[in-house]
């Protein structure tokens, strides 16, 4: 869950139009090759695509951002750490005063990269769990990385790491969701779960629409049963209480990009007090989208932020949601417009039958449970 | 004063930040707030070398009576002992 000093910075850098929060993107590199990834190149690919920054940028471009606000750092990729220069890169960036976390496959986090992590840890390490078997992971991932992994993970939470277990819920891997939520449990890690695979649009732009992901209806069913049977009693009291209001509590929306709701614009963080930064420097309001992007080492960081802000400030959301019963639980946010139907104010089909599934998943649960209302 | 903990601190939105580097964050994972008074103490600490002393400095820069500085000081330096900042 968000601290109320973040909540705080972010509510106050929107007033003053602060880049509170940024992530780096350090590579498109990945040693996993999973299907529904957005962001995962090839070395050959990504040499025709582009240069990664190489660290004195991404240092230069952290100095940069310190000076116009920024406090939150996530570095992601690809897999970050497939980086030589990685620690160079986190180790400088967090002396400088940046509260940095990590997302990563879990897969390197052993030996020196483990003990440097332990001398100077990140404030926490977001590792996605992609099933509970070495099988599991062969299927969705290319490698048979279970065990590893989690032997990685409990022992940064033995060393005192804060881990957050992030799963992306696939057909390859979905009958491990809840085996996955309990592992998390034993080893003290908060778990986050999504069926929803945004279109990978920055790496195929013909895939609008689609990804290698669950029917949007078997995926709100997911959703709903996974959050029922891993909530507390107290938990799902506000969660009903909130959705007979019409709202979703935020713990099920993403915790990095939330904002409230604001009329028909844009209501998640992203260009407001957030920036995305890809590999080879274009940044972005969010990691979904291709565009609005602008190249900070031709403009520098602080007139690519006052871009991006004014780019994300000019899109309009579709008018058909703005009207919609649902809209404070569906959420529809820009990229995933962007990312289903190629256009920010066109109604993402496949995300507004995942949440109508959801709503009617849950009230069944419901009343199987609680009896009739 | 010694500062046993390695913290940086930032202005950021008008806000002063304590944000711990190093092993520190492991101790510390999140961040310190300070208000106006109490950042001005952070920066004279490494130069100080005794309660009195930052009392003496504030009292020479604020428009504040001795007794009120002295229980501003106490406070702040009770907060920070409690978090093993200092000793």
């Amino acid at each position: 869950m968000e601290t109320k000093i973040s909540r705080y910075l972010h509510a106050k850098g929107k007033r003053l139009g602060l880049p509170i929060n940024g992530t780096f993107e350090l590579t498109p590199r990945c040693n996993f090759n999973c299907k529904m990834c957005y962001v995962h190149l090839t070395e050959s690919e990504q040499q025709k695509r582009g240069r990664e920054l190489t660290a004195d940028q991404w240092i230069k471009i952290g100095e940069d951002a310190i000076k116009a606000g920024t406090v939150f750092l996530l570095l992601t990729g690809g897999e970050p750490t497939l980086r030589p220069d990685f620690l160079e890169i986190f180790r400088t960036l967090k002396a400088m005063g940046l509260i940095v976390s990590i997302n990563s496959n879990g897969m390197l986090l052993q030996g020196e990269l483990f003990h440097a992590l332990c001398e100077d840890p990140p404030s926490r390490i977001n590792i996605t769990l992609y099933g509970i078997t070495n099988e599991t992971y062969e299927k969705q991932c290319g490698l048979p990385a279970y065990d590893r992994v989690i032997t990685n993970i409990k022992n940064l939470r033995e060393a005192g790491i804060e881990v957050k277990v992030n799963m992306s819920v696939t057909p390859d891997n979905s009958d491990d969701l809840q085996a996955v939520y309990d592992k998390a449990k034993e080893l003290g890690a908060h778990v986050q779960s999504t069926p929803y695979m945004f279109p990978p649009i920055r790496l195929h732009p013909e895939l609008c629409g689609q990804n290698f992901r669950l029917p949007a209806d078997e995926a709100g069913c997911m959703m709903a049963e996974h959050e029922f049977a891993n909530s507390t009693e107290d938990q799902l009291k506000r969660r009903y209480d909130a959705l007979d209001k019409g709202i979703l509590l935020p713990s099920d929306r993403d915790e990095e990009c939330l904002e409230e709701a604001e009329g028909e614009a844009m209501h998640c963080r992203g260009g407001v007090t957030t920036f995305w930064l890809d590999w080879d420097g274009k940044m972005a309001p969010c990691g979904q989208m291709s565009e609005p992007a602008f190249d900070v080492l031709k403009l520098g960081f602080n007139e690519a932020w006052q871009r991006t802000r004014a780019a994300a400030a000019a899109i309009r959301l579709p008018a058909e949601c703005s009207v919609c019963p649902i809209k404070n639980i569906c959420h529809p946010c820009a990229a995933m417009c962007y990312c289903e139907t190629g256009n920010f104010n066109k109604k993402p089909e496949y995300v507004c039958k995942m949440r109508q599934s959801y709503i009617g998943r849950m009230q069944e649960l419901r009343d199987e449970r609680f009896g009739g209302r | 004063m010694d500062i046993k903990q390695q913290f940086v601190m930032r202005e950021v939105a008008g806000e002063y930040l304590l944000i711990p580097v190093g092993k520190t964050s492991l101790d510390l994972n999140g961040m310190i707030t300070l208000n106006e008074l109490g950042a001005e103490i952070w920066k004279m600490l490494p130069e100080v070398k005794d309660e009195a002393e930052i009392v003496q400095r504030i009292l020479a820069d604020y428009d504040i009576d001795e007794a009120t500085a002295t229980a501003d000081v106490a406070e702040f330096l009770g907060h920070i002992r409690e978090l093993s900042i200092i000793i």
